[in-house]
Formats: C-alpha cells, structure tokens, sequence
C-alpha cells in the first residue's frame, strides 16, 4: 500500500528529497554543527518558517481538500505553543528556584519550591497561585500529550456543534473567526491563568540542557524538518486514498456526496480535528524557536494570514502551501524587517515596512481574481509543458 | 503649661464676651487678642467660635480679612485693622466696625497676623454659616457644597438657622435636604435622628446612602464564651462564616491576648536554623528535613525543650475560637438610630438595584444600537446580496476619517458633522462602488474568494490608513450640546451621545424598509437577488443593481462610522474591532432581514452587557463568553433568530 502510494505520487518523493538536501545544506552551514555561513538567527527563522509550512499543510488539506475555509487554525497552533510553553516555563523557573533556595541552610521542602515557582510565574499578573490548568506542568509527557489533545478536542467539540448543525461556506468561517477571536480575548485576561497578555516567555531555553543556542536552535530546526516531513507525508497518503476522494467530493459538491450515503458530517469532523492536531505540534515546535508567545499571536489576523499563504502558494497542491508559507513568510519577514531597499520616487520615499502590508493584500486580491491556483499554478503549467513535451 | 494658662484665660474671656451686651467687633477681637496673637492652630478653636457666634454681621468681614492674610494689628494699642498697602509702602488701615479708613501707618508700626493653612481652614468653615445667608446666590450655593463635602456636628445650627430666610426654591431645598442628612449624623435627639433617618428611607440619592454608611459602621469585638460584650450589638458573628475568616477570628484573638500567635513557616525555619547543632535539629539530619511535616516534628521537639515558643495546632485553632464569641458592634450607641437606619439603607438598596437593573437596560440598548449601526451595512451587502465584504470595517474607518478631516478645515462642530455625514456617505459609497465594479462583481459565483479578496482589500485599507493618518487615535469630536448625560436620577443616567446613536439607528432602520419595501431599488435589489436572470429577463440591469446596492451598504457603514468615532477613538485598527461583531449580529438576527439584524443587535448587546453585570470587573470575558454563547446560539437557530422560510430562503 504505501509503495504504492508513494509510487503514485511521485511529487511526494521529491518534495522529501529537497527537503533532506536543504535540511543538510543549512546543517553544513550552521553556526551549531558546520561552518557558520548561516547564523543562529536565521537559523531559528527558517526552523520557525518550517512550522509555519507544516500549519499550512494542515490549513491546505482543510482549505484545498475538503473546501472548509477555517479562520481559526492559528489558534490551535497557539494553543499547542502555550502547552509546551508550560512545560518549558515551569521546568525552567523550577530550577531557578531550587537553585536560589538550596542557598538557604534547611533543604526546601516540595511546598516552598512549588510557591516559589507560582510567585516567579504568576507575580506579573498579580497572583500566586497555580490555576487549575497548570497541574500537568511539571510533566513533560502529559503537557506533549496536550499538545496533540488541546487542539484536538477543542477542535472535535467546536466541529462537532458547527457540522453537525450544517454550518457551511462563509458562515463556517466566520464562526471559525468567532472561535479564534473568543479564544484570545480570553488568553488576554490576566484570570486566564496563561499570564494574560504577558504571555508565556523564556522558552528557547531548554530546561536541563547546557548546550548553547546555536546547538539548540539546529535540534529545533531538525525536529521542524522532521516534523513537516511527516506531516506532509500523513497528509499526501491521506488525500491519495478514498478518503482524499471523498473529501474532495465533499468540497466539489457536499450534497451530491451525502446522498451517495456518505456521512458527510464525519469526514468534515476528521478532517478538521486531524488538521487541528498537525497544527497544534507546529505551533508546539514553532514558539520554543520565537522564544515567546502571547495572546496576540492567536488573534483572528494571523489565521488570516495562514489562508492568505495557503491561496498565494496554491490550493489543493500540497507543495503549493508549503511554496506559498515558506514565500509569503520570508518576504514578509525580510520587508517588514527593514531590509528591504526603500524606493525613492524623488516625491515619495516607499519605505517597505509601511507599504508591505498594501503589496500583500493588493497582491492577495490579484491571486484571487487571476491566478485562483497561486504559485503552485506554475510548477502545473511546468509539468504539463515537461508531459507534452515527452510525448511528442 | 503656656498654652493651658492660655485656654484658661480665653475661657475667662469667653464668658465675659458672652455676657456683656452690645459689643463692638473690636472688643470681641481683644478678648482674644492673646489666641489670635498666638495664632497656632491647636489653641485658635475658641477663638474663632468667639468671633463667628458674636452675631455681628461684620465679622464676616473680620473673618475674610483674616483668612486673606489682611488682618494687621496696631503695635501702639494692640487693636485690629483690615489693612492695604498703599504705592508708597505704607499701610491703610480700616475699622471692621464701621467701614471707615483711620489712617495710614508705616509698616513697623504695624504687625500682620499670618495664619497658616490649617487655621485658614478652620475660618473657612467659621464662615460658611456667614456664607449661608449671603445675598449672592452662587456663594449660598458654595457654603452648601463646602457644608456637604465636609459635614461637622457644629454646622447643623447655622444651617437650620439659614433656612427660613431661604428665598430661592432650589437652594432651599438642598438646604432642607442637607438639614435632614446632617440631622441623622448630629442631631443630639434621638428621637429626630429617627425621624430624619425613616422620612428619607427608599432615597436613591449617593449622599443619603454615604451619610448612613458611617453610622452603620461597626468593630468586631472578641468575648469569652456567655459574655456579651457593652455596646451596640449588629450581629453575632461565626468564624469562617462570609463575614469574618477564621484567620481573621484568630488574629483578632491574638490581639486580644487570648490565645497564642499561629507561627508562620518563615518564623518556623528561623527557629529552627537558631538552633543547629552540628548539623542537626533536634536530633534530626538538616538533610532530612525537606517536607513541611519534618520541619513540624524538628520544631515540635525544640518547643517541648522549651527552646523556642510553642507551635499552634489546627485543633488549637479550634478549641480557641470556640472557647470565644465574635460580635459586630456598631460604633453608633444608639440602637434606635441604627435600626432606623438599616431599615433605610434596606429600602434604598432595593430601589438602587431597581434603579441600576433600568440603567443596564438601558446601557444594553445603547450597545445594542451601536451593533446595529455597525452591522445595518451589512445587512445589506451581507444580508440581502449575499457579499461577505470582510472590508466593511475599513468603511466604517473610512467614514470616521472623513469627519476627522472634515473637522479639521470646518472648527465648529455642528456644521463639520453635518457635512461630514453626507460626506462620508459619498466617500464610502464611491469606494464600495469601486469594490464591487473591481473585485466582487468576478466573484458572485465564489463565496469564499470574495471573503478572501476582500481581506485583502481590508488589509491594504488599514495599512493605508495607517501610514496617512499615523498609528495614534486621532479624536472626532462631537457638538457641545451632545456633552453631557440625561440625568434621570442617581444611578440612572444615559449620555446624550448615546441617545443621538440610538435615534441615528432608528432611522437608518426606517430609512432600509423604505429602500427596500417603497422604491424602485429596492424592488429591483430584491428581484436581483432572488433571481438574477430572470430579473434580468425583466429588464432589470443586474450589474447596475449590484454596483448601487453594493454603495448604498458601504455608504451606510460610512454614516456608521461617523457615529462611532464620536465615541469611540478614531484608529486604522478600529474596523477590526466591529466586523466580527457586525458578522454575529447579522448571521444570529438572520441573514437577509433587517428585523432579524435587530433581533439580533438587540440579543447580543442585551447579553453582553448582562455578563458585564455579573462580573464588571472584566469586559473581555463579557466578549468571550458572548462568542461561546453565539456558536451555541447558532447550534440550536442555525438560520437565525428571524429565519427566512420559503423561496426567499434562496438555497
């Protein structure tokens, strides 16, 4: 079976096969384990775009697959960030902790230690104690549990209410959009328990590793690659089989497909709790990179951005998404970073940091209109020109 | 010993004054001489008493002179002068009697009597009962609000004695209403208290409800078991019980001196540390003591050597508060007073919770309007053509910009916003009929692509804006005679910017079922909409149709905008902050009906607000638990409140 999956999709082959050499080739170039052409940094910056690839996937099979247009798969990814952050958070101001307490002449006793730990976390938002979802923290392998069921189950019992109550089309959105922003504005309260809009910090840090950052941030960015690797994998075997037909079914025409008798509603359900998953590790990847995640980062515009990523790469292509992410993302980043070159028109200076934003939502409303099928549209029209090329 | 000598003589003087008949001011001034010569403001009390009762009506002036640091006195005799400086730097001095100028002095012949700030205040208050009866009616009116903001037992008596020559009715009766509060609080009578206290009960008004607060404040007082303590009893309290923490019970028992402080983990460890042995507590490894219950046991065995104070158990704790009685005792004697007075605050309480209920309402329709201002637009575009325009925020920006800028070539303030009203309808309808010419007119047959083009538009429109108009919020201000609230009593009030919103929503509601229901675009929006080649077939132009009714949307969110700056901060980000609102109150009311948009406002502000209440303290749960709400909402009315039935339902 999945040699011939991997035999029918040829495309799933290569798109692995880059993926290794560009793995190996910043692994060669990197501050941590090769050369130091590329720095840390940037490092980070190409792990974080990984996630950001592996969550468009997600937002790809969701969105290009099975049709739903979800506003809200950035929160899942956020959530997944702020479970492993927990995890990270505590553990390292555990350490702090026992370190600065051992200095006193008794030995602190495990309540000393867990009040510490709740002052340093929670002294910002005016509290110490621990709130109730904290009590897996000091765990590992429940918080990377979690990362996985958060976003599962918000996602199955949030589908299972829209689906099951034939929600659809923009209105499925915009309830999506509702979700995400419910979401953060309750992150941003300080009773949230997540230290409101402070936000979780600190988190490139590794609790109990002594590497440096430049070793830390590879581990990152292998985990990333492998993360992305396997998800695009699940995703491509996903859509390649009946399942992938029915849920392309479903997008074309979801009437015709539940009269052939199939439960529509259900694969709508899988679809989306699954891609909420995939979306909950990349985010779970992604925020130990950036090192901080606050409640904004869950604000209904970046699940925007996903869908703008995903509509500029290609739907229904799962290399369009990943094309699409990775682009968007680093032009986005190398614009609104100041590096771009300004253009100086003599009357008007374009500085990019203020007019990125218009290029982007002008450039978006194009795709839109003219290019329905994005950038991943080229590599067809370049396979289709290699095709009748090789027959005739 | 001075200042007691001091006291005596000025209450030796003090009689004198108030036996003698037909004084003069300055033989008033000099039996104080030496108080006010002392001028300290320990000593001065009697002294301005003295002056302030005399009854002569120039010892206002006296007063005032004195407070104005004017008041000189003649080293020659020691008498008192109003005095002023003349061009040549000597002083003139008048007789308080008479009004008349005696002469002028150089000034080492003279010495200033300097008051400092605390017995200014003191002359301040001595003249307020001076100030009740002065012929200017706006100083009657301050002497009030002084009276009122610093109630003193001693300014009842002035107060009733201004009444009756009282003219003006509105001054009068905030002199009788002020009477009767001060009657609660310092009235010697008993009997009048409670008559005060029961006339005004049910009142709704904020200084009636703090002038009982202070007599019905009470101390919690610590007795052994089967005593009852001396006082005023309120209540019988239960440690643990809402009122009084068991912690706090006990504290106040350790103050009491009737049981022994609970030691604190930090007061533990230091015992403990006081007393290591070569690497031992007690008998017991430092090593080991790692858990809360080694360090009890280690402490334990200290105290039983005596070594250090003994550590209290919880079933200590227990024994303690039970072997005691905790009571609440008013700090008001008298137990007539502070039934009355309970009773009172009881009857106002449930007039004030009437009140506040009626305020809620009221504040959940303005919030409901201002939705529905936010979302009448797309109950067009939206509602009836069936465009999600994700852009309809940036309109409402748009058009709260264009008064921004309207105001700032035309000052007043009126005229700006009557210009800017068609203004912005003109703006955003030409950018709404741009939209939809450039990128919605591809996409009717595209739900989802529209949302996303759109986006985009939204996007590139609060970028925009950003980089004209800058990041901060730029104000719109609204005519003077929008300032202000409709006061309707304490508790309830409604600024009159939200009434204007409310109104502008009422209209604009008649004005969409005129559009829709009495012209020729409605008729032929609603036919293009049910059925676009046949209406076409009718001679309708559909293009036409859409491209105006597309306007006619965004124009409105125009006019929308304009509203909402007034109140709200102009900023590029401000659409954001109503789209998803708007989309909820549009997808809940029940797409394609302007009834159901109100429906649905009307709902979702009603609930906001109603999770407000109950937790005031936090506006961002009201809207997160709004949100929870509609997603369930929507599983139960998935049309919306007021759904479509029939063709019109369209799909």
């Amino acid at each position: 079976m999945n040699r011939s999956f991997i035999a029918r999709n040829p495309s799933v082959l290569v798109f692995l096969a880059l993926l290794a050499l560009f793995t190996l080739v910043v692994s060669v170039l990197s501050e941590g384990f090769g050369i130091g052409l590329v720095s840390t940094s940037f490092v980070k910056t190409l792990g974080k775009t990984l996630c950001l690839c592996l969550i468009a996937v997600a937002m790809d099979l969701i969105w290009g697959y099975a049709g739903i247009l979800s506003l809200g798969h950035f929160a899942f990814f956020g959530l997944g960030g702020y479970m492993i952050g927990m995890w990270l958070m505590y553990e390292r101001t555990r350490q702090i902790v026992v370190s600065s307490l051992s200095e006193g002449v008794l030995p602190p006793t495990p309540e000393e230690i867990e009040t510490g730990i709740a002052g340093q976390i929670f002294g910002v938002v005016g509290s110490a104690d621990f709130p109730l979802i904290w009590a897996f923290a000091d765990s590992l392998v429940i918080q990377l549990a979690l990362v996985v069921l958060v976003p599962g189950i918000l996602a199955l019992v949030f589908g299972w209410l829209a689906f099951r109550s034939r929600v659809t089309g923009v209105y499925l959105s915009i309830l999506t959009q509702a979700m995400t922003l419910g979401l953060s504005l309750y992150l941003f309260q300080n009773a949230s328990g997540l230290r409101g809009n402070n936000g979780l910090s600190g988190l490139q840090n590794l609790p109990g590793v002594s590497a440096p950052q430049s070793v830390v941030s590879m581990w990152f960015f292998w985990a990333s690659a492998l993360a992305l690797a396997l998800g695009y994998l699940l995703v491509a075997w996903v859509v390649s089989g009946k399942f992938g037909s029915v849920i392309r079914g479903i997008r074309d025409n979801e009437a015709r497909v539940r009269f052939l008798g199939y439960s529509v509603e259900s694969y709508k359900l899988a679809v989306f709790t699954l891609t909420a998953c995939l979306s909950g590790i990349a985010g779970a990847l992604y925020y130990p990179q950036a090192g901080i995640i606050n409640p904004a980062e869950v604000a209904p515009i970046a699940s925007i951005y996903l869908a703008v990523w995903v509509a500029i790469g290609g739907r229904g292509r799962l290399y369009g998404a990943v094309i699409g992410a990775a682009f968007v993302s680093l032009v986005s980043s190398w614009f609104t970073g100041g590096q771009a070159p300004d253009i100086n028109l003599g009357f008007y200076t374009i500085q990019w940091v203020d007019w990125w934003l218009i290029l982007l939502g002008l450039s978006f409303v194009l795709v839109t209109l003219f290019a329905p099928s994005g950038m991943g549209g080229l590599v067809d029209l370049l396979m289709r020109g290699k095709k009748r090329g090789g027959n005739t | 010993m001075k200042t007691m000598l001091l006291t005596v003589l000025s209450a030796l003087f003090l009689c004198h004054g108030g036996t003698a008949q037909a004084q003069t001011v300055q033989d008033i001034l000099q039996s104080q001489r030496a108080l006010i010569e002392q001028s300290s403001r320990r000593t001065i009390g009697p002294a301005i008493d003295a002056i302030a009762d005399s009854g002569l009506a120039q010892m206002q002036s006296v007063l005032e002179a004195w407070q104005a640091k004017d008041m000189w006195q003649r080293l020659e005799d020691g008498f008192f002068f109003a005095a002023h400086k003349t061009a040549d730097g000597s002083y003139e001095l008048t007789d308080f009697e008479s009004g008349a100028v005696i002469g002028t002095y150089p000034k080492d012949a003279l010495a200033q009597i300097k008051p400092n700030s605390g017995i200014r205040a003191m002359i301040a208050t001595a003249l307020v009962r001076f100030q009740l009866s002065d012929p200017d009616m706006a100083r009657r009116g301050e002497a009030l609000d002084s009276i009122a903001r610093n109630p003193e037992a001693g300014l009842l008596g002035p107060l009733r004695a201004a009444i009756p020559s009282e003219k003006d009715p509105t001054l009068l009766a905030r002199k009788l209403r002020l009477e009767r509060l001060m009657t609660m609080s310092y009235d010697t009578d008993t009997a009048a208290r409670v008559a005060a206290i029961t006339a005004m009960a049910g009142d709704l008004g904020v200084d009636f409800r703090a002038t009982l607060n202070p007599i019905l404040t009470t101390r919690i007082v610590v007795a052994d078991a089967g005593v009852t303590p001396e006082g005023n009893i309120a209540a019988t309290l239960v440690p643990g019980e809402a009122a009084l923490s068991r912690d706090a019970a006990y504290a106040l028992l350790v103050e009491a001196d009737k049981a022994q402080p609970v030691l604190t983990p930090d007061a533990r460890d230091a015992g403990l540390e006081a007393h290591i042995e070569s690497g031992r507590i007690a008998g017991t490894p430092i090593a080991k003591l790692d858990t809360e219950t080694a360090r009890d046991a280690a402490y334990g065995a200290l105290a039983a050597k005596g070594l250090v104070p003994l550590l209290v158990h919880p079933p200590d704790i227990d024994a303690s508060l039970a072997n005691h009685q905790f009571f609440s005792i008013y700090h008001e004697p008298s137990q007539q007073v502070t039934e009355a007075a309970e009773a009172a605050l009881a009857k106002s309480q449930s007039r004030v919770v009437a009140s506040q209920a009626i305020d809620l309402g009221l504040d959940a329709l303005s919030l409901a309007s201002i939705y529905f201002l936010a979302a009448i637009g797309l109950a067009i575009t939206f509602g009836v053509m069936g465009v999600i325009n994700m852009a309809h925020g940036e309109f409402i920006m748009m058009g709260a910009y264009t008064g921004y800028v309207v105001q700032q070539f035309v000052p007043n303030h009126t005229a700006s916003i009557l210009v800017a009203v068609p203004l912005a309808f003109a703006v955003t309808f030409a950018a709404g009929v741009a939209l939809e010419r450039l990128v919605i007119r591809w996409l009717y047959h595209r739900p989802l692509e529209t949302l996303l083009a759109t986006f985009g538009v939204s996007i590139a429109l609060q970028q925009l804006a950003k980089n004209i108009f800058g990041t901060q919020a730029r104000p719109l201000t609204a005519p003077s005679w929008l300032d202000g609230a409709w006061v309707i009593n304490d508790v309830v009030s409604i600024s009159y910017i939200r009434i204007a919103i409310f109104v502008l929503a009422l209209m604009f509601m008649g004005l969409f079922v005129f559009i829709m229901k009495r012209t020729r675009l409605g008729l032929e929006t609603r036919a293009v909409t049910q059925n676009p080649r046949m209406a076409a077939g009718m001679g309708i132009n559909p293009d036409r149709v859409n491209m105006l009714t597309f306007g006619l949307g965004s124009g409105i969110a125009g006019i929308a905008g304009v509203a909402i700056g007034l109140f709200a901060k102009v900023t590029s980000e401000m659409g954001g902050d109503y789209i998803v609102q708007s989309f909820m109150t549009v997808v809940v009311g029940g797409v394609g009906n302007i009834w159901g948009t109100l429906a649905g406002a009307l709902m979702i502000g009603g609930f906001q607000k109603g999770v407000e209440w109950l937790n005031p303290s936090n506006t961002l749960a009201a809207q997160t638990y709004m949100i929870v709400f509609i997603i369930i909402f929507i599983q139960f009315r998935p049309r919306g409140i007021i759904a479509l039935r029939g063709r019109a339902a369209g799909d």
